[in-house]
């Protein structure tokens, strides 16, 4: 394995129309060499298009792409050799078992870890002499998932992998992802589970149509975003509305709840130190408000362009 | 029961585009059948010399029915045409049941509808109500179609009848099918099985002393003889059998789980063999089992043609009209016949080329070559590997097709020598069936959504061409453009090597022109 400084994947406005639609419209994604790199956004938001065109499926418009230092589109078999992919929706050959085609997804990559291969069937409980006529949406996700990570590839693309498993198996794929992790793989995961996403992605990216909204560790994200503030004071509390940052302020006399926006936080606070801080709780948002934040203002932007 | 009349609209409302189909394809069989005959053997003398000639042939008697019916002109259209028009029939009502039961509780779709307000039966009742109307409908339109053409009304009630028959039948067989299988593709597998069994024995019997003529549906709507005898008692076999088959099937649908079968479907491997590990190995096991099945039909098509070789110069000289459709006229009427049945057997392998070809279409459009390509395998590897199998699959049909017309041409003329011959004459169409088949790849690589639509509108130019040019006076320069027109119609021409590397030059370029829009484009749309 090789072990690059540089970003595993780095995208710069990236733009891809199909006939009127924008798809992507400038987007900007960068995901570090041995990170696990959360992909956000609402379904149609152009995540499934920046991995076809990550793959050298569809080709982009304009804008920049690189993965592994070379050009997805022009490169593309050689780089295949050393990424994974799973898809969003797995379609198989009704007539040829879960274990043909893990095996056959493997050797078409270049190989893959029997032991390893035999380890994950058991792991996620998969039946590998049946059909694949007969499985269901989350059993054609766990042939794709094994042949991924069966692999000894360096970059794994994961496009909503998990959908259709259930909270068992969620578990075990976030050990399998830990495990990646440990062993400094890269791991590209499109997801609409926050959860997981919280539990297992060192950095995030939020897009929505077709372009990057927040980029950056959970953390960073939480900075640029609202703290919900619960407080009580010796004193009346007055002039609070008048900080900036604050939102949503419901107040009686001694006490208040209202939200921050996390960069005005300190001077909140030192407004309120003189009233006398009898209590005062702190919420820091959760990636779910986040999300909804953003998706919350997607879908009041599409209402109004309904009403016009 | 509850809920059947909804339930049927729907059927109905979603058969709207597939069912008329399968109705005009019967009913223009017998309305082609009973024109051209009418047209060949109007007097008696010319039934007359039919039956001579017939009378003896085994192989014509194989592949029609019992002699019996060339007593006069509307039996003679019966004799050639019902046993087709029965397949057609069984197929569509195969299909209308198998669709709307097995399938539908396969994918899921069914599930839905069940948890609705609806009987445990009311499916299947529906489906069979769905598919007799549709035999009605076919019995009308044949029954119509004879009678419009000028045949006696009265055996064309009957032709109408014995044909909606045969199609009850196979509607109430395949309703015992689909409670067996637990996937629809093995339950249409068994009916075809079966249907195909109900021609082969017909053949037997019709051959034979007529016994085994009657264990076949086939056999039972032939042997009403309608306008020969005009007997309606026959009928009354098929319709006890599919009164029994449905007790039958809905008896089974009781007794059986949900979405189960009462056959355990066979497990996969476990694990891929070697074959199984690129995309050739894939495009392979994908194909093999088409492969064989059009292999073995044009091998059988190839017996019935070439057994009939040697009764055909007789044939001529009795059905002068005959010879207008050969190339070579009157003269040389083996050779003749040779070559222009030769030439309609590579037809339909271009069909089986494109057909072949366009899975590479169906692979992208379904999702399935995503992952694929998401490995170490570059377009070209993947595209190659499909046209790979569809050009050895072209060659491998065409020897079986001209295999089948020499093995059975040479044991009647006791020529042994008929056999490289014929295979020979059947693969010189190659170049030409990849020109046709390479076509589908142009327009997979540059118009993906109508690569379908243009590469069938090029096997119908050159069906057409081939078949029709004389008789309707297509111009020259028309008939230029088809491969077939410029490959050498052995064994009445001599063999000239230049027009079929020229052919198959254009055939290369054309693929290559195809390769070079799918490198461009992209994937999936």
């Amino acid at each position: 394995m090789s072990v690059q400084n540089g970003p595993a994947i780095e995208i710069a406005g990236l733009t891809k129309t199909f006939g009127r639609a924008k798809a992507l419209d400038g987007l900007d994604l960068s995901v570090r060499t041995g990170e696990v790199h959360g992909f956000l956004g609402p379904n149609g938001s152009g995540k499934t298009t920046t991995i076809r065109i990550l793959l050298g499926l569809l080709r982009s418009d304009a804008g920049t792409v690189r993965m592994l230092g070379g050009d997805p589109w022009r490169d593309a078999v050689a780089l295949h050799r050393r990424l994974a992919y799973v898809p969003g929706d797995v379609n198989l050959w009704p007539n040829i078992s879960g274990g043909e085609v893990i095996d056959l997804l493997g050797r078409m990559r270049g190989g893959l870890d029997r032991a390893r291969r035999d380890e994950l069937l058991e792991r996620f409980d998969l039946d590998p002499r049946k059909k694949a006529r007969t499985y269901s949406k989350g059993n054609r996700q766990k042939v794709a998932l094994i042949a991924a990570l069966a692999s000894d590839a360096e970059l794994l693309l994961l496009d909503e992998p998990t959908s259709g498993l259930d909270p068992l198996m969620e578990a075990e794929f976030q050990r399998c992802v830990h495990r990646l992790k440990a062993e400094g793989r890269t791991v590209l995961l499109s997801s609409h589970i926050l959860a997981e996403v919280e539990a297992l992605c060192d950095r995030v990216s939020i897009i929505r149509l077709g372009r990057t909204v927040e980029s950056g560790t959970l953390s960073q994200l939480r900075h640029l975003t609202r703290t919900s503030i619960s407080v009580e004071t010796a004193r009346p509390l007055a002039g609070i509305d008048a900080l900036a940052g604050v939102h949503d302020l419901v107040v009686d006399d001694h006490h208040a709840r209202f939200d921050v926006d996390t960069a005005e936080l300190d001077e909140v606070v030192r407004a309120l130190a003189p009233l006398g801080v009898r209590s005062l709780t702190s919420t820091p948002p959760t990636l779910e408000e986040m999300f909804l934040r953003h998706y919350g203002d997607e879908a009041a932007a599409e209402a109004e362009a309904a009403v016009r | 029961m509850t809920g059947l009349g909804g339930l049927l609209r729907f059927m109905l409302r979603r058969e709207r585009l597939a069912l008329p189909w399968w109705l005009l394809g019967a009913t223009l069989l017998v309305l082609v059948q009973s024109t051209q005959s009418q047209g060949l053997y109007g007097t008696p003398e010319d039934l007359a010399s039919l039956r001579r000639t017939i009378g003896g042939n085994t192989a014509v008697i194989a592949m029609s029915g019992p002699t019996r019916l060339l007593e006069n002109i509307g039996g003679e259209v019966v004799f050639e045409i019902l046993a087709y028009v029965s397949i057609v029939v069984a197929m569509m009502s195969m299909f209308l049941v198998g669709r709307h039961t097995r399938a539908d509780e396969e994918s899921g779709r069914a599930e839905l509808v069940r948890s609705a307000r609806l009987g445990r039966h009311a499916t299947l009742a529906a489906a069979l109500v769905l598919a007799g109307l549709a035999n009605l409908a076919v019995g009308a339109l044949v029954f119509a179609a004879a009678a419009g053409t000028g045949l006696p009304v009265s055996g064309s009630l009957l032709f109408g009848a014995a044909t909606a028959a045969v199609g009850g039948v196979f509607a109430a067989l395949t309703a015992v099918a689909v409670q067996v299988f637990e996937n629809a593709r093995a339950a249409y597998g068994a009916v075809a099985l079966a249907i195909g069994a109900a021609f082969v024995l017909r053949a037997a019997g019709d051959i034979g002393n007529g016994a085994l003529s009657w264990v076949s549906p086939i056999g039972w709507a032939q042997r009403t003889f309608p306008y020969v005898d005009n007997r309606w008692w026959p009928l009354a076999v098929p319709v006890a059998v599919a009164a029994a088959l449905v007790v039958a099937a809905m008896a089974l649908l009781a007794r059986r789980d949900f979405a189960a079968g009462l056959v355990r479907p066979r497990p996969g491997r476990a694990t891929a063999s070697a074959a199984l590990g690129s995309s050739l190995g894939l495009a392979w096991r994908l194909q093999r089992g088409a492969l064989a099945g059009w292999a073995a039909g044009l091998f059988l098509l190839g017996v019935a043609y070439g057994s009939i070789g040697n009764s055909i110069e007789q044939y001529v000289a009795d059905n002068p009209a005959v010879a207008e459709y050969l190339p070579g006229g009157a003269a040389d009427v083996v050779d003749s016949y040779l070559a222009f049945t030769a030439l309609t057997l590579a037809l339909i392998v271009s069909a089986y080329g494109v057909v072949t070809a366009l899975r590479a279409r169906s692979e992208e459009t379904s999702g399935r070559a995503e992952p694929l390509l998401a490995t170490a395998t570059s377009r070209a590897g993947w595209l190659g590997s499909h046209l790979v199998v569809a050009a050895g699959g072209a060659a491998s049909v065409l020897a079986a097709a001209g295999l089948g017309e020499g093995l059975a041409y040479g044991l009647a003329t006791s020529d042994a020598g008929q056999v490289p011959r014929m295979v020979g004459v059947s693969l010189g169409y190659l170049p030409a069936v990849l020109l046709v088949t390479a076509v589908a790849v142009l327009g997979l690589g540059w118009l993906p959504r109508a690569a379908a639509a243009l590469a069938w509108v090029a096997v119908a130019y050159c069906a057409v061409i081939a078949l029709f040019a004389d008789s309707f006076d297509i111009p020259g320069w028309l008939r230029r453009g088809s491969p077939f027109a410029h490959t050498p119609e052995v064994p009445i021409d001599d063999w000239t090597v230049a027009p079929l590397v020229v052919i198959g030059l254009l055939a290369v370029a054309l693929a290559a022109g195809g390769y070079a829009g799918l490198r461009r484009r992209d994937l999936g749309y």
